[in-house]
């Protein structure tokens, strides 16, 4: 089953051309990992998926709907005035989108990080939710964290609290955009740990990575980007062993 | 000079009219106060907001009316609603008081619109889209969000515009509205003695503002040394294994407010 699907995905940032059409199509299940230089186009891609960034051109389909509001190719424009065509909001839920800089809610407590969204979007009591948070912070070994203020945990275990708040959604899909790029070196481990222990249980993951070694542990696939655009999508093996494109060989060889 | 004399007058001007410095002027200045700070906030309030406004036009408008207020002499506004609006809106009947009143909150809203706004603007563009991408709108991201650490940011910076209005309501002297300063100048034309009463004037000021100014300054450091907010010094920084710049950014206003306040710092000292 096809979780996202993109047809032909533009997007500009004033002069700079940062995606080129990209195609590409996701299946649930799928762990995707997304590697490339900076400057490539690889997080403009990933925040497209749940519109944190609109795409002027292309469509975005998740789970079957077309969330972009974009035209079909060949299509006439449509009117875009008035009320949007898709309420995104409802997408967003589904998807879970982990931040470089973990974008923790300061003002709440690690619970409270975990249980507001779903508590305000009527999707869980309070009581519901606390016991959910409960679990969820058992599982990534915070649950003794649960009534700390975020700036008392240290940079993974604050990368671990947004995991969970974005699973605390229950969401189809989980981005990963660098999780672990803003972390000291040695704290790079258990976020990671916590990355691979959820990508096992079959959870639809796209991660934008740096950590060669990690995204050929996990992946399913393995997309190159530069450029603004997909240069290769292979499996891991493929990609690391035997790549194709120039552009990902001349890569390969600075970073490996 | 004369010490003896002028310790004694200033003795005497004081057992003769603490009452009618401190029950009448003084609570008719901070009557002013209150009420302009209040109305100035849910003004400026409603001014920062359109100034978020998507619409272009709404925006500009806003800005002519906060560039306008904020580049003319405040002595001036209050000319202009003292003595001439009441001319023209005949059908509004208020007190010289109200007109003051209504002069000072319109002064004040401009200023509390840039606090709020700046307040607002200094949270991290991480937490919108953090919230965002839970499925949250942007309103209740506005709300649940943005607001409670806007208003860490907000609170010390409107105790500061309280201090500012509390000595700018002394320009409204001008119109015997019988604050401190139109007190001053009662006794000074009932008893001739002037430089005594200033400085017994002055002293009820700076008894009001000294404090309160300190008492703003243990809120800022109290916001900022709280856990969440602001980043840590650098060295705990390192320790903790946070990376500098990546956290959470609550303490950029500062300098935008103060740049401000600064500002503001320096017509009121060209007033003087």
């Amino acid at each position: 089953m096809e979780m996202i699907k993109t047809v032909g995905l533009h997007k500009s940032f004033g002069d700079l051309h940062v995606l080129t059409g990209v195609n590409q199509t996701i299946q649930k299940g799928e762990v995707i990992s997304i590697i490339g230089p900076s400057g490539g186009g690889k997080s403009t891609f990933l925040r497209c998926l749940n519109l944190l960034e609109v795409p002027e051109q292309g469509q975005i389909f998740f789970e079957g709907t077309e969330i972009t509001g974009n035209p079909a190719p060949g299509e006439p424009a449509k009117k875009r005035k008035g009320k949007e065509p898709v309420d995104i909001d409802i997408h967003r839920q589904k998807m879970g989108m982990v931040f470089q800089n973990f974008n923790v809610f300061p003002h709440l407590t690690v619970a409270q990080n975990i249980t507001l969204a779903p508590v305000m979007l009527k999707k869980k009591t309070q009581a519901e939710a606390d016991d959910m948070a409960r679990e969820l912070l058992n599982r990534v070994g915070l649950l003794d964290k649960f009534n700390e203020a975020p700036n008392n945990l240290s940079g993974g275990q604050k990368q671990r609290l947004a995991i969970v708040r974005a699973l605390a959604m229950e969401p189809d899909v989980m981005l990963f955009d660098e999780p672990t790029s803003a972390l000291d070196p040695e704290m790079v481990g258990e976020v990671l740990d916590v990355i691979k222990g959820l990508v096992d249980t079959g959870m639809t993951s796209v991660i934008v990575t740096h950590e060669m070694g990690f995204a050929r542990e996990v992946s399913d696939r393995v997309l190159f980007m530069a450029e603004g655009n997909i240069l290769e999508d292979g499996k891991p093996e493929q990609v690391f062993a035997a790549p194709n494109h120039p552009r990902l060989q001349e890569f390969l060889r600075k970073v490996l | 000079m004369n010490f003896e004399l002028f310790w004694g007058n200033v003795i005497k001007v004081w057992t003769e009219y603490w009452d009618v410095l401190l029950l009448d002027g003084l609570v008719v200045t901070l009557e002013l106060t209150a009420i302009a700070v209040a109305m100035g906030v849910l003004l400026g309030t409603v001014v920062a907001i359109l100034k978020m406004n998507r619409f272009k036009i709404i925006r500009f408008f806003v800005n002519v009316y906060i560039e306008v207020i904020r580049g003319t002499p405040i002595l001036l506004q209050l000319y202009l609603f003292v003595f001439a609006l009441p001319q023209v809106f005949t059908f509004v009947k208020l007190s010289k008081f109200a007109w003051v009143a209504v002069a000072l909150s319109v002064n004040s809203s401009a200023y509390v619109a840039e606090v709020i706004r700046s307040g607002i603007q200094s949270v991290d563009k991480g937490q919108t889209e953090a919230a965002r991408s839970l499925g949250l709108s942007s309103g209740q991201t506005m709300r649940k969000i943005i607001l409670p650490q806007a208003v860490r940011n907000i609170l010390p910076t409107l105790g500061n515009e309280f201090i500012m209005m509390l000595k700018e309501t002394s320009l409204a002297s001008t119109f015997y509205i019988g604050d401190l300063m139109t007190k001053y100048q009662e006794i000074r034309g009932a008893t001739f003695i002037s430089l005594e009463t200033l400085l017994i004037v002055g002293i009820i000021y700076l008894c009001l503002t000294y404090p309160l100014s300190k008492l703003v300054g243990w809120f800022e450091k109290k916001m900022s040394n709280d856990n969440s907010y602001k980043k840590m010094p650098k060295h705990a920084t390192y320790e903790s294994g946070m990376v500098e710049g990546t956290d959470d950014q609550g303490d950029e206003p500062n300098t935008d407010l103060k740049a401000l306040y600064a500002d503001r710092a320096r017509k009121h000292q060209l007033r003087k």
